[in-house]
């Protein structure tokens, strides 16, 4: 009897039917596989720990989880008080809160007034946005550098959080018209009913709307200006406007490089990177309290 | 209720971004404008270079010390650095002649790397300098290398010759000598293997490294039929060539190389010699660091290292005193530079202090003479300096020879050489193509 | 409503600031990268107009040909791997006890830089005491590759950490978009007897078409223009085994000192990029668009 129902139980977890034992079964699968792929994910964190705690002999001889003879913490604050690394970790937080406050902003605004607004031409600008996306970096270096030369913006960091803002709006506003177009009319219907004008439309009612697509585009950008190289590298001359990126290049040398410095370094950058994913991730669960439509 | 957050965040982001642009547009102000002399004389000088503190911190504690004394010395002129990693720093130059934005004085290496900037009226020329204090002090070739057209464009402060450095240990386990001839040098590998030894570290990524193997067995076979072939006086389907290229894989099919060389970086592939799982290791002198004064690396095993020289063939054209080697980087003075005078003079200062202190102070030969008596000098540097002045000849590095396009050629020929994807006569034949495209 | 939403000063006032700086920093640049193909130029001296010459040499470029067949190969794994990346935050999405946990730990990588990510995955690739061939002599296998120094291999094993560098990235979107759906439909398909299959593919799905067409484009389009970890870890070699078009374009520009035929193969790759991306939005249009008119 017990094998006639086993025989018949669809194969998936969480049906209401069918005996418990195939069922716990399916779960049990299922939390192995997710708690596997987990560790998969933060063994790379713990790997970069290590690494900045030996120095360049160990880093090579040595497996990458076996732990140094000594933690070389030393390899921090050399980091810290030498590399300049402290500069170059506040040069990085401000260009990047203040490109991501911006390229949000300004890309929710386009995709406000694409998706809801109606007026000519609005596929040109959506379209032409979308090319924008297509530029292969590297080929844009010389005639940015000629241009920002010619602004007096070279060695500025307005030159990089400009180009940060120009390049990566095209992604975001990408991102946010998938969510834009799914978001209901109903509540701006109500709302230029009640003789709203368009600004509180769109301030008071869609921009909340959306925060949890806000919370996700803002940790993309974070993340993608935080990691940036090439255009710090490129515009920037004085090590008073370098960031950590460029920053970790200080411990590569002619000949030879400082492989502890480096772990140390990277393992300092993505300390605030982490903490700030960590607090924005849960504004997208929070999100959905936000998306419901109230009188 | 959302509103006020959201509009909070914004103006203090807005007022963060206006102070933040404020403070650094005044800060820039001064700084941002091209280097110049100001109406009361001072002059501000714009140095790039590629001495990191973090990695090159002796170098770059020298530079500092030149810098220092010379704005001591001359209180009207403001030195202002910046410092990129070697890969980045050829990128940015390359980004700043695009737009004639070169520093007043940069770093730059000789032969074909030189040509392009010459030819675009970028670099200035330098003889002047040659026939002041500086005259006769620039060991014989150094400053050839990079002279185009008979004016010379820069001036080196590193020379650099390529010894094979070994773990005597190692050795002596196996009761082998150094090798003074080539059959010598393969039955060392030969025993090696047969111990289960690898006989070379070699990281051929980055691929200039296993040009060093080649330009030797080039050299030990052709003599100078190598140079000749790049300059085109000479053709590279030389019978010596072909053979030296065949030589390599010889060395291949003999597992003389660790696994996996042709994806290892210089640095993976240096960690098996360090690491004492290779018995040799071929490099240039700028290498002597880890084997004399590097405190990270245990003084025991800077006491097995020595060195020899790459050994001769039967039959070949070259003696056992001709080295792979040359100048390595040298100082550049903009032509566009709005305080060229100053500029040179401050070259000239940097190469002389520089040279003065170099070997002591930071383990890096200069291109300028060294006393050795005078000196105190761990035993390696007495020994390979000694070489340097018996040298009978010096061959530049392939790939600083030839012209930047002909250079990459060559460098993934050698990496196709490694790997066996071309022929020894495929290799010299695509070598005298990208050779007659004359770029 | 209609007054209102086509208030034409306000359109160009949200849209104005946005598309200048697109127009400024990207468009320029893009005008000058083909104009730039049309010149002999070293980067550093003159520039000499020679015409199409650049594009011509291009389309016989074998070595070019070769770095696209690995570029589109690298856009096929991505657009694949996408399905994987939706399974799993389709999971998340569910009743799944600690699911705000696993997401977090699941976006971890995604913070790394790619420097750090490629000296990771340099180290499990090394030949003799990597983390892969360790384990692999460890459960007997002799003698295994050098991934990164085997012609045939390489460009697999590249393809390895590149996705797993963007699989955060994906699934945070994806998560997102199912998190916006309203709970309200989840509950009543459940209360209708849905299984959790069909609740996921027949009603989470479809209304998040949108999300997954922006990002089959964007994945699509980000393989083609993909450069950092190639550059990185073995740099296009050996021998341009794994050399993509981005890296052969820098090697152009960069190291060959041959900047006009370089920004040639850049605005080709924008083409392609343009090409691809019409092909992709024609295949996966549905009829039933919400066109807003």
């Amino acid at each position: 009897m017990k094998t006639d129902t086993a025989v018949r139980l669809p194969a998936y977890p969480g049906t209401g039917t069918g005996p418990t034992v195939l069922r716990r079964l399916g779960y049990v699968l299922l939390y192995s596989l997710l708690i596997l792929v987990a560790l998969l994910q933060i063994l790379p964190l713990i790997w970069l720990l290590l690494f900045s705690l030996k120095n360049n002999q160990e880093v090579f001889d040595m497996a990458p989880f076996a732990l140094p003879a000594t933690p070389r913490w030393e390899n921090y604050v050399k980091v810290w008080t030498e590399g300049n690394i402290s500069l170059y970790f506040f040069n990085s937080v401000w260009i990047t809160v203040v490109s991501v406050v911006f390229t949000v902003l300004f890309a929710s605004l386009v995709t406000f007034a694409i998706t809801r607004m109606r007026w000519k031409g609005r596929s040109l600008v959506l379209g032409l946005f979308m090319v924008g996306m297509m530029i292969p970096v590297h080929s844009t270096l010389i005639p940015l550098f000629s241009l920002f030369l010619k602004l007096h913006l070279t060695d500025h960091p307005l030159s990089v959080i400009l180009s940060y803002i120009a390049f990566n709006m095209p992604i975001t506003i990408m991102i946010l018209l998938g969510f834009y177009y799914a978001l209901p009319r109903e509540v701006e219907e109500a709302a230029v009913m009640d003789g709203c004008s368009v600004h509180r439309i769109f301030f008071r009612i869609v921009l909340p709307m959306t925060a949890s697509v806000i919370a996700t585009t803002a940790i993309i950008n974070m993340i993608y200006d935080w990691n940036e190289f090439i255009f710090v590298n490129t515009f920037i001359s004085t090590d008073a406007y370098k960031t950590l990126t460029v920053g970790v290049q200080n411990f590569i040398g002619q000949y030879t490089t400082d492989w502890g410095a480096i772990g140390a370094t990277l393992m300092i950058s993505i300390l605030p990177i982490l903490i700030a994913f960590l607090v924005l991730s849960n504004r997208i669960v929070e999100g959905i309290a936000a998306g419901s439509v109230k009188g | 209720m959302r509103k006020k957050p959201i509009a909070m965040l914004l103006t203090l982001t807005l007022i963060l971004a206006v102070f933040l642009s404020g403070c650094s547009n005044s800060g820039s102000d001064g700084e941002g404008e091209a280097s110049g002399s100001g109406s009361d004389g001072k002059v501000t000088l714009k140095f790039m270079h590629l001495w990191p503190a973090g990695s090159s911190a002796q170098q770059n504690k020298l530079v500092n010390e030149i810098i220092k004394q010379y704005q001591t010395d001359h209180p009207n002129v403001t030195i202002k650095q910046e410092v990129l990693e070697n890969e980045q720093y050829k990128n940015k130059l390359k980004i700043l002649s695009a737009s004639n934005e070169l520093p007043d004085v940069g770093v730059t290496w000789a032969a074909g790397f030189l040509e392009p900037y010459v030819k675009g009226n970028l670099f200035a020329p330098l003889d002047d300098l040659l026939s002041g204090s500086l005259e006769g002090k620039f060991i014989a070739g150094t400053t050839e290398a990079y002279a185009v057209d008979s004016k010379t464009y820069a001036l080196p402060i590193e020379l650099n010759i390529s010894p094979i450095y070994y773990n005597k240990d190692i050795f002596a386990k196996y009761n082998l000598q150094p090798p003074a001839t080539y059959d010598e040098f393969l039955n060392v590998v030969k025993t090696l293997t047969d111990n289960g030894v690898v006989p070379i570290a070699l990281g051929n990524k980055d691929r200039w490294t296993g040009s060093l193997w080649y330009m030797y067995l080039a050299n030990r076979l052709g003599g100078d039929a190598l140079e000749k072939a790049i300059n085109g006086t000479g053709k590279f389907d030389d019978p010596a060539l072909i053979q030296a290229a065949a030589e390599v894989q010889k060395l291949v099919d003999m597992n003389a190389f660790n696994k996996g060389y042709n994806g290892l970086s210089n640095d993976e592939g240096k960690s098996e010699f360090m690491n004492e799982k290779a018995a040799m290791y071929l490099m240039g002198t700028w290498e002597l660091p880890n084997y004399t004064t590097n405190p990270d690396v245990p003084q025991e095993f800077k006491d097995k290292i020595g060195f020899f020289k790459f050994p001769t063939m039967d039959g070949g054209k070259s003696d056992i005193n001709s080295w792979v080697g040359g100048p390595g980087v040298g100082l550049f003075v903009a032509q566009n530079s709005k305080v060229k005078d100053e500029a040179q003079k401050f070259v000239q200062y940097f190469v002389e202090k520089w040279g003065e202190s170099s070997v002591t102070e930071a383990g890096v030969i200069p291109a300028t003479k060294v006393d050795t008596a005078e000196v105190q000098l761990p035993q390696l540097y007495t020994d390979l300096l000694n070489e340097l002045n018996q040298a009978s000849s010096l061959t530049l590095f392939a790939d600083v020879q030839m012209k930047p396009t002909a250079a990459q050629v060559h460098l993934d020929m050698i990496q196709a050489l490694f790997g066996k994807a071309v022929t020894p006569e495929e290799f010299v034949k695509n070598h005298q193509e990208a050779i007659d495209k004359g770029n | 409503m209609d007054k209102v939403m086509s208030n034409r000063l306000v359109a160009a006032l949200y849209v104005l600031p946005a598309l200048l700086l697109l127009l400024v920093l990207i468009y320029i640049p893009i005008v000058l990268t083909g104009y730039y193909g049309l010149m002999q130029w070293d980067g550093i001296g003159a520039m000499t107009f020679i015409g199409f010459e650049n594009y011509a040499r291009l389309l016989h470029d074998a070595t070019f040909w070769q770095s696209a067949y690995h570029t589109f190969l690298l856009a096929l794994f991505s657009a694949l791997s996408l399905i994987g990346y939706l399974m799993i935050a389709l999971v998340l999405s569910g009743k799944i006890k600690g699911a705000n946990l696993f997401r977090k730990i699941y976006l971890i990588p995604m913070l790394l830089s790619s420097v750090a990510i490629a000296q990771l995955w340099l180290k499990i690739y090394h030949p003799s005491n990597g983390v892969l061939n360790t384990f692999l002599e460890s459960v007997g296998i002799g003698n295994p590759p050098a991934w990164l120094a085997e012609p045939s291999l390489v460009l697999y094993a590249l393809f390895v950490p590149i996705l797993w560098q963007y699989a955060g990235f994906y699934i945070l979107i994806y998560y997102a978009a199912l998190k916006n759906i309203p709970e309200s439909l989840v509950e009543a398909a459940r209360i209708d007897g849905a299984s959790p299959w069909q609740i996921a593919f027949r009603i989470k799905l479809p209304l998040i078409t949108e999300v997954i067409k922006v990002t089959i484009v964007l994945a699509v389009v980000g393989s083609l223009k993909y450069f950092d970890l190639i550059y990185v870890m073995t740099d296009g070699g050996p021998n341009g085994s794994s050399e993509v078009m981005a890296s052969y374009m820098y090697h152009q520009a960069f190291r060959g000192f041959d900047f006009g035929y370089g920004s040639a193969v850049g605005f080709f790759l924008l083409v392609i990029c343009l090409v691809v991306t019409w092909l992709l939005r024609k295949a996966t249009a549905s009829k039933d668009t919400i066109q807003y008119s």
